[in-house]
């Protein structure tokens, strides 16, 4: 077995290395230049794990019968201790998809559940002191908040609140975050690429929220204020299927909200694309060499 | 202050001419719809019902007494927030729908299980202490 199948998993770590290094010199709204190359990743590097695992099968009776049948001297593409790894990891990141599939899932259906007993309209407003804003995918998408984050805030920076998380909805960003979180259970050497994506939707959602009011400084007070209050509140947890008002990075948001604004820098996500191409090149030539070592199971 | 029996006309009036009105007036475009959250947010931000002229102050953002009017007619009758009358004028508040159960969910919600936290653990920000004094600095460095 040629070394483009391990290619994929280095590539992995290379990617997850870079998200962290250019997350804050990227244009929030280039998020799904990472959402798509941690696609290609988790895809290759799975691929690479199904030929591992398939090398087995040269072991079993069934292809050694065969090979001795077709006098096919049958060779040993890797040792077995990597195919059997190979499948272990299969099975963890199947384990770990089904447990974040089945989380996010559950997660959104009680958020609705919750926006139904607030009644009807775009705004749903639950009764507690605990400081809290999600956007609530679906049709149509719903913005749930409580009233003690309402309370802690002025009118202007409501309607920062308001802008924020109907940015999330518009643009559908729970799909984006979705996506990158199994990758990153299929892959957890992605896991630093779901923080970049995380942390860029909401980027995009606090410069959409700057756009609507007209002010920056405006989106850096009410997130501001919104942390301090969570934080007074207790921990905060941060939700799969909701994408909270307050959450990643808030320091560096505010941060980057009280700089310059964003200047788009087109070779970062260009470059993030081109890894995840060349794992799917890595992917496709894994495939042939494997397929070098099985031809002859076809009849001629 | 507009009599009552004809406050709805009125308002329906204002209703075309103040969504002409609004694009010069605003950063952008405020949609009908997005005005209705802020108002009900108002409401909801409130320690009690409040009267027009508090709802457009508490909104912000110089929105028209009569924009403010119209919303608040609107969302009376979509049924989201009720009134009561308070010499002339009317004073508005939210209506609550199920609250209780509303926030048991969400209190429930918030406080998930063993499972659940495992999944959504590694997503879990919390406020460093930190952040949250490098937060408090920004904000009193505010003019």
């Amino acid at each position: 077995m040629t070394i483009s199948v391990y290619v994929p998993a280095a590539l992995s770590l290379l990617l997850a290395a870079i998200s962290r290094i250019v997350v804050a010199r990227t244009a929030p709204t280039r998020a799904a230049a990472f959402v798509v190359a941690a696609m290609l990743c988790a895809a290759a590097a799975t691929w690479g794990l199904v030929l591992l695992s398939a090398t087995l099968l040269g072991c079993t009776s069934l292809v050694a019968d065969e090979a001795l049948e077709r006098g096919v001297q049958l060779q040993d593409p890797v040792p077995k201790l990597i195919g059997v790894t190979a499948v272990i990891l299969l099975i963890f990141g199947a384990v770990r998809v089904a447990r974040v599939l089945r989380a996010r899932r559950a997660t959104t259906r009680e958020l609705r559940a919750v926006c139904r007993s607030c009644g009807t309209g775009e705004l749903a407003v639950v009764a507690l002191d605990a400081p809290h804003a999600f956007a609530v995918p679906g049709r149509p998408g719903r913005i749930l908040v409580t009233r003690g984050l309402l309370s802690v805030l002025d009118g202007d920076e409501r309607r920062v609140v308001l802008a924020h998380e109907r940015a999330h909805l518009r643009s559908r960003h729970h799909w984006l975050r979705a996506a990158t979180e199994v990758c990153a259970a299929v892959n957890p050497v992605l896991i630093p690429v779901r923080e970049a994506v995380a942390f860029l939707v909401e980027r995009s959602a606090d410069e959409h929220a700057a756009a609507v009011t007209g002010s920056r400084e405006l989106v850096a007070r009410a997130l501001t204020k919104a942390a301090l209050a969570s934080g007074a509140a207790g921990r905060v947890h941060v939700w799969p299927a909701a994408l909270p008002f307050a959450g990643c990075g808030v320091s560096a948001r505010v941060a980057a909200l009280r700089s310059e604004p964003p200047r788009p820098e087109p070779l970062v996500p260009s470059s993030v694309l081109a890894l995840g191409v060349a794992t799917a090149i890595a992917a496709v030539q894994a495939t042939t060499a494997f397929y070098q070592l099985i031809y002859w199971l076809w009849p001629t | 202050m507009v009599e009552r029996v004809t406050r709805r006309h009125r308002a329906r009036g204002e209703e075309a001419r103040g969504e002409e009105a609004q694009p010069s007036r605003m950063p952008s475009r405020r949609a009908a719809g997005e005005l209705e959250a802020e108002v009900l947010a108002a409401l909801w931000a409130a320690a009690g019902p409040l009267t027009a002229a508090h709802v457009r102050q508490a909104v912000g953002g110089g929105l028209a007494y009569n924009t403010v009017q119209t919303i608040l007619v609107r969302l009376y009758e979509k049924g989201l927030i009720g009134r009561v009358a308070d010499g002339r004028r009317h004073e508005y508040f939210p209506v609550k729908g199920a609250e209780e159960l509303a926030a048991e969910q969400m209190q429930a919600l918030l406080s998930r299980g063993r499972d659940r936290q495992a999944v959504l653990q590694r997503f879990a920000t919390s406020l460093s202490v930190e952040d949250a004094r490098l937060l408090r600095a920004m904000l009193r460095r505010r003019p």
